[in-house]
């Protein structure tokens, strides 16, 4: 099996797995909507480098502190087919993790 | 006896979701199946579906990955239990290279062509049962249609009977004595456009505007206004009439292409906008000129290693998504050849036929850009003069035309000739004077200064 064909499965079993998920109540229809947006930024369109990085600093970080529960729904309700509207879903995020960074000294 | 067939005989569920599945992983296997299939060719209703998601999302611009199909079919409450997410990872994993989906859509065609000619024989059957009486002439006569239409005919194509032919012509007619009439009544003699604007007013008089399905051809000199031309018919079209226009470029940048609209908007001289060499007020006109362009039709795609097989594609993605009325390619002598040994005039010759055949098919307007010999002369001249409808020269007027030629002095400093060659609507050997401002890359009608 070549590596594009790996990926390809990768991604359908992925696809999958989130969907499935999604069926059975086990995450919300946002969260199986904003994962399979992700999955589909990071493996088919490759694009949006901010975002993984802006992901991987909060997930790095994350304490399930209010301030991370904000982020969590500014990421949900990201339309990831409206790039000004991820902007500023990013800016306001960047802006968030920056302000928790402060008061935690 | 038919029904005896075995079922598995019409229909190819492999064929099928190999298609579907390369619609989810690749825009351009989705441009061909889009256009060569209609849901009706799948014989599964599952598959049927998943190719009009796919399709819609495709219409609507937006990439149908499986994960974008998953979403749609979720949100119209078609995917709602687990056993649908199977299926469609199942349909997803029969991924093929591109270069194989033709294989595979005419496939797919082959047994929606097998079923439809086994549905014929069970009609045909059926009325041999029922009419007993019938005149066998009439039986046997319409039988041999309906077969030509499976064999012949694809289902796009159409015969039209005398009748046919009459009534399309009558209507033709009173089409355009109707808007002859009002036209003259409301603009006072003003001829009416049969297509688009050329942005030429003496261009609009002698060819009524370039029609779908025609292949217009514009030869110039390296240096000589080529892509002006083709920028000028842009404007006419996608900024002044709003209607969508795609541009081919095989050897400027984007960054090029979009500095000369800042000159041809504004009509501040080009090397100056290049340079940056302006002043506050030119910026603010500068700015305000690409606000038309932001509010226009105008498509580009830069594509230096354009080929006849990509124009094909790309002109049906813009027709299916933006519904464009003409696509210019900026220039046809830079596109790569379909095989290296064959020699310069026969390539040319097949890049004009596949692009003639391109604007029938999507009925759009395709303008080629071709270059002129130092002499004036076309490579492959006479060949390319069959296929196309409309063909142009745009040569500057020769000096010795302004001693001797007293018509030309009857024009506001013209400096070029714009000459119709061949026009299959009209009159041909026409010279147009024209005024090209080099520096503004501008083009208009030289103005009649006496009759």
């Amino acid at each position: 099996m070549t590596f594009d064909e790996k990926n390809k499965r990768v991604y359908a079993e992925s696809v999958s797995l989130i969907a499935d998920m999604g069926f059975k109540d086990k995450l919300s229809i946002e969260e199986m909507n904003f994962l399979l947006n992700l999955l589909d930024v990071v493996i088919v369109k490759k694009e949006q480098p901010r975002l993984i990085q802006t992901l991987k600093n909060w997930m790095n970080t994350n304490e399930g502190s209010e301030i991370d529960e904000i982020i969590k729904a500014t990421f949900l309700a990201a339309d990831f087919n409206d790039q000004e509207s991820l902007e500023q879903c990013l800016q306001l995020v960047t802006e968030l993790l920056e302000s928790r960074e402060e008061q935690n000294g | 006896m038919i029904s005896e067939l075995p079922e598995e005989y019409l229909f190819d569920l492999e064929s099928e979701q190999r298609v579907l599945s390369s619609m989810l992983h690749s825009e351009d296997a989705c441009i061909e199946a889009y256009n060569l299939l209609t849901a009706s060719d799948f014989y599964s209703p599952r598959n049927a579906l998943l190719f009009e998601l796919s399709c819609g999302l495709f219409l609507r611009e937006v990439r149908p990955t499986l994960v974008e199909v998953l979403k749609e079919g979720h949100h119209l409450g078609l995917f709602t239990n687990p056993r649908d997410i199977e299926e469609l990872k199942y349909v997803a994993e029969h991924y093929i290279d591109d270069e194989n989906i033709k294989y595979w859509i005419g496939k797919v065609k082959d047994k929606s062509r097998l079923r439809r000619f086994v549905d014929f024989l069970k009609a045909s059957y059926e009325i041999l049962m029922e009419q007993q009486g019938a005149d066998v002439e009439q039986i046997l006569m319409s039988a041999e249609e309906k077969l030509t239409n499976l064999t012949a005919l694809e289902i796009d194509d159409h015969v039209d009977s005398p009748a046919d032919m009459a009534n399309l012509g009558y209507d033709e007619v009173e089409r355009r004595f109707l808007r002859y009439k009002s036209i003259n009544e409301v603009n006072k003699g003003l001829i009416p456009l049969d297509g688009l604007s050329t942005g030429f007013d003496n261009l609009n008089h002698v060819t009524l505007g370039y029609k779908a399905g025609d292949l217009i051809i514009l030869g110039a000199q390296t240096g000589h206004g080529k892509t002006a031309f083709a920028l000028h018919t842009a404007k006419a079209i996608a900024v002044d009439s709003k209607k969508s226009v795609l541009y081919l470029n095989t050897e400027m940048s984007r960054e090029q292409i979009a500095l000369r609209w800042g000159s041809i908007l504004s009509a501040i001289e080009h090397e100056r906008i290049r340079a940056g060499s302006i002043n506050e007020t030119e910026l603010s006109i500068i700015l305000n000129a690409y606000s038309r362009l932001r509010d226009s039709g105008f498509y580009s795609y830069p594509c230096p290693n354009l080929t006849p097989e990509k124009t094909i594609s790309i002109a049906r993605k813009f027709k299916a998504q933006k519904n464009i009325e003409l696509m210019i390619i900026d220039y046809i002598g830079r596109m790569d050849k379909f095989d290296p040994r064959i020699p310069e005039w026969q390539m040319l010759e097949q890049i004009v036929k596949t692009q003639k055949m391109l604007a029938q098919n999507l009925k759009i307007a395709v303008m080629c850009l071709v270059q002129l010999n130092a002499d004036g002369t076309m490579q492959g001249a006479r060949r390319m003069k069959n296929e196309c409808d409309l063909m142009l020269k745009l040569t500057p007027i020769p000096r010795e035309e302004f001693e001797l030629n007293e018509e030309i002095k009857k024009y506001l400093n013209p400096n070029y000739y714009l000459i119709i060659e061949k026009n299959r609507d009209g009159r041909s050997g026409v010279s147009i004077p024209i005024v090209f401002d080099l520096q503004k890359q501008t083009m208009k009608d030289a103005e009649r200064i006496s009759r």
